[in-house]
């Protein structure tokens, strides 16, 4: 028992010494923390359009703490508390949890968001004007992508569509808030549509193949848990020879038919050019309206396409897919 | 592993601030503590009765969805988290109706009524993740770093309350003849204790604590999700076990009821301590859950290897080894 005590002190006591003894630089270095939810393309790109634009701005004078929840909102908490209790300067928050942890542990450190579409319904704020700042020390970057344009080409592509599936998981607010908005679109231009939920990576194959039946197209919305499946539910999909319309491009690369993608990159890009202002020109992140990416272009997977025998009309990218 | 980081050994251990591990503590220690209220509750069903409970990833995202959607509807928080608890006994009842009523294997009822929860969650919450304005209702449960060190005393508190009411409730007739009925079924019946009855309360407490849990979780990270309560079994587990084995190397035979109801709650923080340690070690994401099982598995390890050194039976197996090589 003495000596493991020794042994522990031994070693609390190295590991003391070893960060006093690198010497420090004399200027202003800043620490931020960045909190992503989970692990997939869309995500990770955002955070690093987000380092990059840190870097190249201040180069060596920022200092990242990157942790991954691995898809636990309570993990979330814990990261950002050790954020808020180190006083790091600024915390970005990647994904709508981490936001809201984010904003339950601090109200004083400036927290920046990406990957989030609605602002107001995730931090249950009325009335608010997302051109003016949340009012609260919360700003960001939002993925969001107006429903009409995923209505206008999906059909674009499948003009005589009647019954249309919408797929998403039942525990993400963001893809049912995005359901709605599709659906009601798809309403006004008189096509049908039907909801089918999942409630995780388990159950996915099985709705899918339901989903299926009797339909001329898919959506799947910006959900974080099918990114995370494409190739189960792209599987089903090629089977029935059916057009898959994804939310963005890291989901249509891996297994959908078409999307209209804005970049997660820029999206992170531009939330990492907001934090230079906060960090460096003091800007007050109450005030600073909420960041979009640049305007959203229709992209296609040639190789979905190939699998279902389809016909691309003009005016779409082709995903470079590996 | 370390070459992902692309740095060398030295510096990867300069970049560590053992500073940088004590100031991120104090969120693990709230975060362990308010997970320890769902410990004591896997511990009265896993241990005094002897069943294997998995309603609690349902009851405790239950909890957080019923304290959060009553908070929003402007119920004093207090008054909130006593309908938690009210809704995680309905919980547990309905596990124990399935289950002494229908027959059906405890583990299975558990998964039953873990699977309808889902449901009946998102019902509550109208979806998803329901957030409440922090800024707008002032909770006792706060990971607001300013309020974390009240935070951490009140949940403590809570815990002690807790751990003395559970102590002496198991002492009374009632919570005598629910601890009988978890080590011999047979023999309580014969004395005349309603086993199934016993089982139905049992599970409702369980669940009515892990639903409390849940609901001081929620009021602490600002949000409910539905998802929150996902490996909460596993947690509840973990810290009853860590708990069990520290208070067996640490106060061994001099162990009473109290002590091992604390340590229980201790365990639970001492498995987001390591939580805590793990992300701090700053390894890449994906090997996270497997370090933190390996932490784990060390601290249980540590002290039966120990105790099988000092056990009389090795010593004198060693000393019949050495004298068969000598003869």
């Amino acid at each position: 028992m003495k000596k493991m005590i020794s042994l522990v002190l031994a070693a609390a006591m190295v590991l003391g010494m070893a960060s006093a003894v690198t010497a420090r630089a004399e200027e202003k270095t800043y620490t931020v923390g960045i909190c992503q939810l989970v692990q997939h393309a869309a995500l990770d790109a955002a955070t690093q359009g987000f380092m990059d634009a840190l870097t190249e701005k201040l180069g060596d004078n920022v200092k990242f703490d990157l942790q991954n929840a691995q898809g636990e909102s309570t993990t979330c908490s814990t990261i950002v508390t050790g954020f808020v209790a180190n006083e790091y300067d600024l915390i970005m928050a990647n994904a709508t949890p981490a936001l809201l942890a984010a904003v339950a542990a601090t109200d004083t450190i400036p927290i920046l968001g990406t990957s989030v579409t609605d602002y107001a319904t995730a931090l249950a704020i009325d009335d608010m004007d997302a051109s003016v700042g949340t009012g609260i020390n919360v700003s960001g970057t939002s993925d969001g992508v107006p429903a009409q344009l995923y209505a206008d080409t999906l059909l674009e592509l499948v003009p005589d569509a009647k019954n249309v599936a919408i797929l998403y998981c039942s525990s993400e607010p963001n893809s049912v808030l995005q359901a709605q908005q599709f659906a009601a679109c798809m309403d006004e231009m008189g096509v049908n549509t039907r909801v089918y939920t999942f409630t995780d990576s388990n159950d996915i194959q099985a709705v899918v193949t339901a989903a299926v039946e009797d339909v001329d197209a898919m959506y799947i919305p910006t959900d974080n848990t099918a990114a995370s499946n494409m190739t189960i539910i792209s599987n089903v999909c090629v089977g029935a020879n059916l057009p898959v319309i994804c939310g963005e491009e890291g989901m249509c690369g891996a297994g959908g038919l078409a999307t209209v993608s804005i970049s997660y990159y820029d999206i992170g890009h531009v939330c990492g050019e907001m934090a230079y202002d906060v960090l460096v020109n003091g800007a007050d992140v109450s005030t600073m309206p909420i960041g979009h990416a640049a305007s959203p272009v229709k992209k296609y997977n040639p190789d979905y396409a190939q699998a279902i025998g389809f016909e691309m009309p003009q005016g779409y990218e082709a995903i470079e897919t590996q | 592993m370390l070459d992902a980081l692309m740095v060398s050994i030295p510096e990867y251990f300069a970049s560590l601030k053992f500073t940088a591990l004590l100031r991120a503590l104090p969120g693990g220690v709230a975060q362990g503590l308010i997970w320890g209220v769902l410990a004591l509750g896997v511990f009265l069903t896993f241990r005094m009765l002897g069943v294997s409970d998995l309603t609690v990833d349902g009851s405790m995202a239950t909890g957080g969805a019923v304290c959060i959607m009553l908070v929003l509807a402007g119920v004093n928080p207090q008054l909130a988290l006593l309908a938690s608890f009210l809704a995680g006994m309905a919980a547990g009842v309905i596990t124990g109706f399935l289950h002494t009523k229908l027959g059906i294997p405890d583990i299975l009822a558990g998964i039953l009524t873990q699977i309808s929860l889902y449901s009946i969650n998102l019902n509550i919450m109208g979806k998803a993740n329901q957030a409440v304005n922090v800024n707008k209702v002032a909770f006792l449960f706060s990971s607001n770093a300013k309020l974390l060190t009240r935070t951490i005393w009140i949940v403590l508190g809570v815990c002690v309350a807790l751990v003395v009411a559970l102590y002496l409730y198991l002492g009374t007739e009632h919570g005598s003849a629910l601890r009988a009925t978890g080590i011999n079924g047979n023999m309580a019946r014969a004395q005349g204790i309603n086993t199934n009855r016993m089982k139905v309360i049992g599970l409702a407490l369980s669940n009515g604590l892990v639903a409390l849990s849940g609901g001081i979780m929620s009021q602490y990270q600002g949000f409910a999700d539905v998802k929150m309560g996902t490996g909460a079994i596993v947690i509840g587990l973990a810290a009853v076990i860590i708990g069990e084995v520290l208070g067996e190397a640490l106060v061994g035979r001099h162990m009473n009821f109290m002590v091992r109801l604390a340590f229980v709650v201790l365990g639970s923080v001492i498995y987001y301590v390591v939580y805590v340690f793990v992300l701090w070690l700053k390894f890449p994401p994906d090997d996270m859950k497997l370090l933190t099982a390996v932490v784990v598995a060390i601290f249980l390890a540590v002290p039966n290897l120990r105790a099988a050194k000092r056990n009389s039976f090795g010593r004198i197996a060693k000393q019949n080894a050495k004298a068969a090589r000598h003869s």
